[in-house]
């Protein structure tokens, strides 16, 4: 199973019976076989109380069920396809940023504010990641889009990250993250840099950046 | 010494050991280490240069950036070709100047009518010593080369940059078709001439020469 890459904007799924995909709404592009799709009300997985907590959180993105037999091409927009293969490993990750994902995977939502009190609240308007985000944790394949290539940075405990708020595409393994400021009086008088904000992530892990300064 | 690295096309890479590098501002978007981030008035050309570029137009928007570690630099997620200098002049549009060794010098040229023909107007930036910098542009640029023997005409919106003892030209082939609007969309050519390198964008801009 899994996603294999056509091209760097495209990728292939091959879905058999009993494992379906869950894939961004209209983001088929061709397929091979008996595939159905399925509107998913609900947003994803789990049952009507946590659709209605993602619909209130705001991180409800358009899904479908992609069920029965063959193959299924993905892409949207033009933009990049970056493939992360989860070997039970926790994914946060925008909702508008995920193509598709494996039905083996647990699908949640978290409040920023739980990491960091109202830091973490702060972190993520500054960001335009709003209050939630998505996690994805389990075994198998999930498909991001992106702006432009990801660039895959490792983090280890002695080595933290810094990246753009605006670059950052989504992070995996055990990370934490900070909003640092280097706001100084040039800021104040508009002579910035314009890196006044970044996100600092440390602990272990992966984070995925983008090539561009576009949010999707 | 700055080291600049490609990573997978649209993304630079630069190793810093201490010293400093010049970039476009806001392009960075990673970092491993400690860095700083200033942001130089008037393209970091001191006074003279600030009162040059507010009077040409050709505004460079470029931060300072300084310490020891791996920083990540893109632009709207166009492609990047690293450009190394040997004692040389490189000439090219600010907005696709990504990054530059903080031992290069950067300054404005007026080009004349083929600036004005670029939608670019009539000035344009200048990188020059001994280091490395990087483009960016629409789509993998190529690059080639011009010798005294085989003059190079190129399409004003596809132009990104240029390097060598060159001499250019501005040329039209606007014919009587032209002014009645059959034309081929190729009125306009900047001609090189002598020896050097031409890096050219497969993506025309919008140009005033695109039109007719």
């Amino acid at each position: 199973m899994g996603f294999t890459r056509i091209s760097g904007k495209m990728i292939e799924a091959q879905v058999v019976p009993g494992q379906p995909l869950y894939s961004q709404r209209g983001a088929m592009l061709a397929y091979r076989g008996e595939v159905s799709f399925t509107p998913n009300l609900t947003g994803g997985q789990g049952g009507v109380m946590s659709a209605l907590g993602r619909r209130a959180r705001g991180e409800a993105a358009p899904l479908m069920t992609v069920e029965g037999r063959g193959s299924v091409y993905f892409g949207h927009g033009g933009h990049h396809v970056h493939v992360v293969d989860l070997a039970g490993s926790l994914l946060h990750v925008e909702a508008d940023r995920l193509l598709a994902f494996e039905g083996s995977l647990r699908q949640g939502t978290v409040f920023l504010g739980s990491q960091g009190g109202v830091m973490g609240m702060v972190r993520g308007q500054a960001t335009g990641q709003g209050l939630f985000t998505t996690t994805l944790e389990g075994h198998g394949s999930v498909a991001v889009l992106a702006h432009g290539g990801v660039l895959e940075l490792p983090v280890t405990p002695r080595r933290a990250v810094h990246v753009d708020p605006q670059a950052y595409v989504a992070h995996r393994g055990d990370l934490r993250n900070r909003l640092s400021t280097a706001l100084g009086w040039r800021d104040m008088v508009g002579r910035g840099s314009g890196e006044a904000f970044q996100l600092e992530l440390s602990g272990q892990g992966t984070v995925y950046v983008q090539a561009s300064e576009e949010k999707l | 010494m700055a080291q600049f690295r490609l990573q997978d096309g649209k993304v630079l890479a630069v190793d810093l050991t201490g010293d400093a590098v010049r970039a476009k501002n806001g392009s960075m978007i990673a970092y491993e280490g400690d860095m700083t981030f200033k942001k130089l008035t008037g393209g970091g050309d001191g006074l003279r240069g600030m009162v040059t570029r507010r009077l040409t137009g050709e505004q460079l928007e470029v931060m300072e950036v300084k310490g020891h570690g791996t920083c990540y630099f893109a632009d709207a997620a166009g492609d990047v070709s690293l450009v190394t200098l040997q004692q040389d002049t490189l000439h090219v549009e600010a907005s696709n100047l990504l990054c530059t060794a903080g031992g290069l010098r950067t300054g404005t040229t007026f080009t004349g009518l083929r600036g004005a023909s670029q939608g670019n107007g009539l000035f344009t930036t200048t990188v020059e010593g001994t280091g490395q910098a990087a483009l960016t542009s629409q789509g993998p640029a190529i690059v080639l080369r011009v010798t005294p023997q085989t003059p190079l005409r190129v399409d004003p919106g596809a132009y990104l940059a240029h390097s060598g003892r060159l001499r250019q030209e501005f040329q039209s082939g606007v014919t009587f078709r032209t002014l009645l609007g059959d034309g081929s969309g190729e009125a306009f050519q900047i001609r090189f001439e002598g020896e050097g390198l031409v890096y050219v964008q497969p993506s025309e801009r919008e140009t005033l020469g695109g039109q007719v």
